[in-house]
């Protein structure tokens, strides 16, 4: 317990000097905004101030990231409930009955529901992850190259499980991804590979230029493309504070949503997601009303959104703990962890615990930021809805080139990025889902290297998978995941109700 | 049938071969007799992604469209979609074009020509606000970028 407290003081001193409190409020600041707007995601906005990182120490650009990431979920759902337009893909729920809540004149308790109840869940979660986090390291120890390496193969084949369309393309995605982390030299044997005598390669692809391209670049061409007029609610927001009535109908929602998201969010692929599709279910299945759900009840809101936003921190156990991301904007982090020399995994915790308690202590700060920030400020938000796309690309734009190239002050780089911008957009265009390749990406290097060293352990044999415990159970269930993708053709039927 | 898949498959299936031809000269097995060597992970890579271009091939050339899959396939190769590609394609040109004359014109010049000519493709009947916005933005990244953030860069043969 004592060193608990020590842990918790270690992390208040990170995370309330002044400046970290600054990059805690640009990250929520930068979150919230991109959650309004429509037009770019999390993954971009991250990768867009991941150069920024590169001046600042290691805690400080953890904290401003973490900011993006969670702030995200609280801007995504403004605009669900305003506009039936979901900011974030984790706010698709909240349109059904936040908007017509809206349309009946409750857009103030919707919108303030949802702050609060992602300010109880986005707490709640950061208390589950500060407690479970480092016993949870001391299992990872027990990880050596093989259990890492199906570990891996489990997360890669769980998140290409649960995209959206063909398993096939994201599987693809996914084999992409990591012959693309393979370029520039080898690491054990120095050998170069797939440079084609471009010097500049022999340092592989970087992380910024790749996600820039696929999420900033890419996005914004496909947005271009399709930008439409959005039509605004028009009718004024007035009282936020939702009423005892409204609590007492959503507290249960709130904490049932809080756990249920925590929990999914831990494992890869859309964990936050389809966490706010099952709240969304199970309080309707809950309900002495279940015939009113879709009509404007702020359950349908209120556990949603606390789910989408406990998923959050359950996103951050893998990171912590094992070292392994299974969700893009975590493996953004990771990249960032790595741009500083850290080596994550379950070593982090213990090694650099300014960084680990830092980041936690500036979660809780960061979401008494987000409820000042989402509800006084929302009048601000829904103006910057009315902001044109077609104005605003230009800006994204710039700050794309600007942030790749001063990587390594070469235009280089700003052609790497470019390129992965047009096969981000070619790639949406074609139905195919980015994620698993940015994971593959960042996982590539680890995946190769526990692969190698797993065959140097067991002299060239691959019994070495399916003698360890941890190692053989990850296979199995992944060989499971795969066999019934490919029977079950249900699973088709799921994921396309999801939208 | 989707067309697209069809095409994609066979992009897949090239991609592997050519990446499993390249690892063979990378080495699969280096030094001893069964460490893996630089080229083994490219291989399987390359293995499997050929295989997957198979199943793509395969399956689209085999089943059946449901209804409403027919319609988004038409929609994606549709001519009059063609149409929508221009401002993305126009975009790019626009980015590309600044990415080359950055180092010779330097980054405020550049700059300034890459953003006004994005807000006139945006406003293509206004001149004065795309003129404004241009101006006043590249100012303002002046000031963000090369006095606060202290990033270099290019000046170009007008010196600033």
């Amino acid at each position: 317990m004592t060193g608990f407290l020590e842990n918790f003081s270690l992390g208040c001193q990170v995370a309330l000097t002044a400046n970290n409190l600054l990059y805690c409020f640009i990250g929520v600041l930068v979150g919230t905004l991109i959650g309004v707007l429509p037009g770019i995601g999390p993954a971009g906005a991250i990768s867009l101030l991941l150069p920024i990182t590169y001046g600042i120490n290691p805690a400080s650009a953890i904290i401003m990231l973490a900011g993006i990431y969670y702030g995200a979920q609280y801007g995504g759902s403004t605009t669900s409930i305003l506009v039936n337009i979901p900011g974030e893909s984790t706010s698709v729920v909240t349109c059904l009955d936040g908007y017509q809540m809206a349309r009946e004149g409750r857009a103030g308790p919707a919108l303030g529901i949802a702050a609060f109840g992602s300010f109880i869940a986005g707490t709640i979660g950061t208390v589950i992850l500060m407690l479970v986090a480092q016993p949870l390291s001391e299992f990872g120890l027990k990880f050596g190259p093989p259990e890492y390496f199906s570990l891996m193969v489990l997360a890669l084949t769980i998140l290409t499980y649960f995209s959206s369309g063909s398993m096939v393309k994201a599987i693809i995605m996914a084999v992409l991804g990591l012959s693309l982390s393979q370029i520039g030299i080898d690491l054990v044997t120095g050998r170069v590979r797939f440079t084609f005598g471009i010097t500049n390669l022999e340092d592989g692809v970087g992380l910024v230029p790749l996600v820039m391209g696929l999420f900033g670049v890419g996005e914004i061409l496909i947005n271009l493309e399709e930008s439409a007029g959005v039509e605004i609610f028009k009718a004024k927001i007035k009282g936020l504070l939702p009423n005892l009535k409204d609590w007492t109908d959503s507290i249960g929602a709130i904490i049932r949503g809080t756990f249920l998201g925590f929990f999914l969010g831990i494992f890869p692929g859309g964990g936050a997601i389809i966490s706010t599709f099952i709240s969304y279910a199970l309080e309707k299945k809950l309900s002495k009303h279940p015939e009113k759900f879709g009509t404007g009840v702020i359950e349908g809101v209120a556990g949603p959104e606390s789910a989408n936003n406990a998923a959050t921190s359950g996103a951050f156990i893998p990171l912590f703990t094992l070292g392994i991301p299974f969700n893009v904007i975590t493996a953004l982090l990771l990249g960032a962890l790595m741009i500083h020399g850290l080596q994550p995994g379950p070593f982090l915790i213990k090694q650099h615990p300014d960084i680990f308690w830092g980041t936690i202590v500036s979660m809780y700060v960061g979401n008494v930021m987000l409820l000042i920030l989402n509800l006084p400020l929302i009048g601000l938000w829904v103006k910057l809805l009315k902001i044109p796309y077609r104005i605003l690309s230009p800006f994204l734009l710039l700050f794309c080139i600007v942030g790749s190239y001063t990587l390594n002050n070469s235009t280089f780089d700003v052609l790497v990025m470019l390129i992965f911008g047009i096969v981000g957009y070619l790639f949406k265009k074609f139905e195919y889902e980015l994620a698993p390749l940015v994971l593959a990406f960042v996982l590539g290097p680890m995946f190769e290297n526990s692969l190698r060293q797993s065959l140097i352990l067991s002299g060239g044999g691959l019994s070495i998978f399916i003698t360890r415990p941890i190692s053989i159970l990850c296979l199995v269930i992944a060989l499971l995941i795969l066999l019934s993708s490919i029977f079950l053709r249900k699973r088709r039927q799921i994921i396309a109700k999801m939208g | 049938m989707k067309k697209h898949d069809l095409l994609g498959g066979l992009i897949w299936l090239i991609l592997g071969i050519g990446l499993c031809i390249e690892s063979i000269k990378l080495k699969l097995i280096s030094g001893g007799f069964h460490i893996p060597g630089p080229g083994f992970m490219p291989f399987l890579a390359g293995v499997l992604l050929g295989i997957l271009g198979f199943i793509l091939i395969f399956s689209s050339a085999s089943k059946g469209l449901r209804k409403d899959e027919e319609v988004k396939d038409e929609k994606i190769l549709m001519k009059k979609d063609w149409k929508n590609f221009l401002i993305p394609f126009l975009n790019l040109l626009i980015l590309f074009a600044y990415v080359l004359l950055l180092e010779p014109l330097g980054f405020l010049f550049s700059t300034f020509l890459f953003l006004f000519f994005l807000f006139k493709l945006s406003e293509p009947k206004k001149w004065l606000m795309p003129l404004v916005l241009s101006v006043s933005t590249v100012i303002l990244s002046y000031l963000i970028f090369s006095v606060w953030l202290q990033c270099q860069f290019p000046r170009g043969i007008f010196r600033f």
